[in-house]
């Protein structure tokens, strides 16, 4: 903690926290701050009035940080400071490394104490540290390429929480900024998060836009080819080119994982997706799914739910709704109402 | 052995929220010291769902919130999130107010608290704040949070700024009457951003080709549901129609998010064997073993997750169902279940919801639990605007304001 009464912060008088009582006002979601968060800030909020860019005020905004990493002017002020007294880049990512490592190891002991651990282990990274990042990373004079290490430091978080939305919401960043689509480091962490966890949807989707995202510099889309008010909606989910070759790798990779966990969501909802950029429909797999189900016996729900679809689609309503009868009796009566809902649907058009 | 039905503890969750709203939350919360203006929706919002908040505060204290709100406005139009960036109206300068900005969801959520406290709106800089949006606008349609340094615009591209954005539009332009001058937010890129969210896999991620995730699909489809409100020819876009193939995923997606799986088990009892495609695909089929069909009796409680192929988590009940209400889908729900997870799971002995089974309670879970069960018409609770978050009730006071 910061000892506000030596002499290099003499000069500074602090701004106490205005909650509004000479307004005859009632503070709401009052919180019992902590003595020295209070004092911290009351110094953070006379540097800012100031616009000072300063060691003290940098060193002053890491230790408001450590107390409210939320704080979303702290972190851009610090930017600011940072890139005005033109310090080196490289030792604030390492600073960053260590309190995003270090917030998540702490939460996790805190957690033991009230339920098991794994489940808690999330928003060590911030959205506002997640963009710090990138505010710094984006600086072409500090980092005309990409540094390395950023990919060590991501594997260092996954293995950590190998779902944590921040990261690989920063990691898709990362991909896009310095064009990485074809760095084998980025499929080879995919796949060995794979291998390590062959449900994590984070690494699939993160496979889907290494394989399928737009690499020009125009906005990109969610679906493929989505982003355009000028696309049709039919060619939305579209690549207006296709690299047959791609396509059949990544449906034989989705077929691989699905043999590994038949039951896996991910890689079925995968294959949707290639097949939809490819332009290439469901009833191409009709021959893989309908080897997981026979009459009374079902390796994967999830190809029942497959073949439903695709003998919705090519006009077989009766054989449809034989699947979503047994998907809605048998296999996932949880979603009961949502099956009736299929087959209502198909009662209609037929 | 048969467990009485669990029931929604009232008088607790009273009791959670009064203690929340009068007196100071733990330390533990100074981490989310700059979203109080959240904390300050979740605590009001919540007596509000709870039908009290005029019966269990004062004429009085209600009067003096609404001046703590007006206490966070930004000289220049827009609330802050907490008063801790306000270094005083007298120091503020061209070259300083960027460290004390108007912020996007804070100025959404204060103005959610001002209604719900009755206020008119009166002391809302409301053409400052509408001249401010656009400001907050990038040219891919998407919003920030705040404008920084320099005019940069601050904050990820993020739907839940998209979201909150077009809240403040809603509350604040209404019919346009008398704001000519004031120019508008780029509605159709707006749209055409939220659109291009939508995942492979049905859901809406956080920004293009991000994973799909239900906090960000409630964002886009609030974002869509508040812009149609005020536009005729938004009532036909995809993601809002039935039958459309972005709809019919949406809620696929949506669907597939309630899940009996709450708890992560001990040990993961499953092996998985690596396999290549090297023997006949039919062989390599044939040795998997059959799954057993579920006994729909042995499933008691299902709550939400928030991904695929994650556990349940309180606030995704509402995520997901706020949604689903806004697509008129909510039919697809196991609402019998999602009851019992939330009560028998979630609900804390002392009042309020915790994230998982065993968790204390917390503002954003008690919350988000509560009017998940307002939304399956739950005995005592008020009925909510999925959009705007709050009750109907404070949303037919908006209404009744001049420029709605």
């Amino acid at each position: 903690m910061t000892d506000f009464t030596t002499a290099e912060w003499a000069d500074i008088t602090p701004i106490e926290l205005d909650d509004g009582s000479n307004s005859e006002a009632m503070p709401l979601a009052t919180i019992a701050y902590p003595p020295e968060y209070l004092e911290a800030t009351a110094y953070l909020r006379a540097v800012m009035a100031a616009n000072e860019m300063s060691d003290r005020a940098l060193s002053l905004t890491q230790e408001v940080i450590s107390m409210n990493p939320a704080h979303y002017t702290v972190w851009i002020y610090r930017a600011k400071i940072l890139f005005a007294l033109d310090k080196d880049l490289s030792e604030e990512l390492s600073w960053l490394n260590d309190v995003s490592l270090k917030y998540l190891k702490n939460y996790q002991i805190w957690c033991v104490h009230h339920t098991r651990q794994s489940r808690r282990a999330e928003s060590n990274i911030n959205i506002s540290s997640r963009h710090h990042r990138q505010v710094l990373l984006s600086s072409k004079s500090h980092f005309p390429t990409f540094p390395p290490k950023e990919a060590d430091f991501l594997m260092e978080m996954f293995a950590q929480d190998s779902k944590n939305y921040h990261v690989w919401t920063y990691r898709h960043w990362l991909v896009r900024h310095f064009k990485l689509w074809d760095q084998p480091r980025e499929l080879e962490d995919v796949e060995a998060l794979l291998k390590a966890d062959v449900r994590n949807n984070s690494a699939w989707n993160h496979r889907y836009m290494l394989r399928f995202g737009p690499r020009d510099t125009s906005p990109d889309a969610g679906m493929v080819n989505a982003g355009d008010m000028t696309t049709a909606p039919t060619d939305k989910g579209r690549l207006p080119l296709v690299d047959e070759d791609v396509i059949d790798g990544e449906l034989k990779f989705a077929q691989e994982a699905i043999l590994r966990a038949p039951e896996n969501r991910s890689p079925w909802w995968y294959a949707r997706g290639v097949l939809r950029a490819a332009g290439r429909g469901v009833g191409e797999w009709e021959g893989f799914a309908t080897g997981f189900v026979s009459e009374g016996a079902v390796k994967s729900s999830h190809a029942v739910e497959w073949l439903a679809d695709v003998y919705a689609e090519s006009g077989g309503a009766t054989d449809a709704v034989r699947m979503l009868t047994m998907l809605k009796e048998k296999y996932d009566p949880i979603r009961k109402n949502y099956w009736d809902y299929r087959i209502r649907k198909l009662d209609q058009v037929a | 052995m048969t467990t009485p039905e669990a029931s929604f503890t009232t008088e607790r969750h009273v009791k959670y929220y009064l203690r929340c709203l009068k007196t100071f939350l733990p330390s533990a919360y100074t981490s989310n010291d700059s979203n109080r203006m959240l904390l300050a929706y979740l605590t009001l919002s919540g007596l509000d769902v709870l039908g009290v908040l005029e019966t269990k505060t004062t004429p009085e204290e209600r009067s003096s919130y609404i001046n703590w709100l007006y206490h966070c406005q930004v000289p220049t139009g827009g609330f802050r999130g907490f008063p801790g960036t306000d270094f005083g109206s007298d120091r503020r300068n061209k070259d300083n107010e960027a460290w004390d900005p108007a912020n996007v969801p804070a100025t959404f959520f204060a103005l959610v608290n001002l209604l719900v406290l009755g206020d008119d709106l009166s002391r809302v800089k409301r053409k400052e704040c509408l001249e401010w949006l656009p400001s907050v606008q990038r040219n891919d349609g998407s919003f920030g949070e705040l404008v920084g340094p320099d005019g940069s615009l601050g904050g990820a591209r993020d739907l839940r700024y998209c979201c909150c954005a077009a809240g403040i539009r809603f509350v604040l332009r209404g019919r346009g009457d008398g704001l000519e001058d004031v120019p508008d937010i780029d509605v159709a890129g707006l749209v055409s951003f939220i659109e291009a969210c939508q995942t492979y896999d049905g859901g809406m991620a956080e920004s293009p080709f991000c994973e799909s995730h239900s906090g960000h699909t409630y964002c886009a489809i609030g974002a869509l549901d508040f812009l149609r409100r005020s536009s005729q020819d938004l009532q036909t876009l995809p993601l809002l129609s039935a039958g459309s193939r972005q709809f019919e995923a949406l809620t696929t997606w949506l669907a597939s998010r309630q899940t009996a799986e709450i708890e992560e088990p001990e040990e993961d009892d499953e092996e998985e064997q690596p396999r290549s495609l090297k023997d006949p695909l039919t062989d390599q089929i044939n040795e998997l073993p059959d799954i057993a069909p579920l006994d729909a009796d042995t499933i008691t409680c299902a709550g939400f997750n928030g991904r695929c192929n994650k556990y349940a988590d309180t606030c995704y009940s509402f995520w997901n169902g706020a949604t689903l209400v806004m697509l008129n889908q909510y039919g697809v729900v196991d609402e019998v279940r999602n009851r019992r997870y939330l009560l028998e799971k979630t609900q804390h002995l002392v009042g309020g919801f915790g994230k998982g089974p065993g968790d204390p309670p917390d503002l954003l879970h008690s919350y988000f639990g509560m009017v998940s069960l307002a939304f399956q018409g739950e005995a005592g609770l008020n009925a909510v605007d999925p959009a705007m978050g709050t009750t109907e009730r404070t949303v037919r006071h908006l209404k009744s304001l001049p420029w709605q």
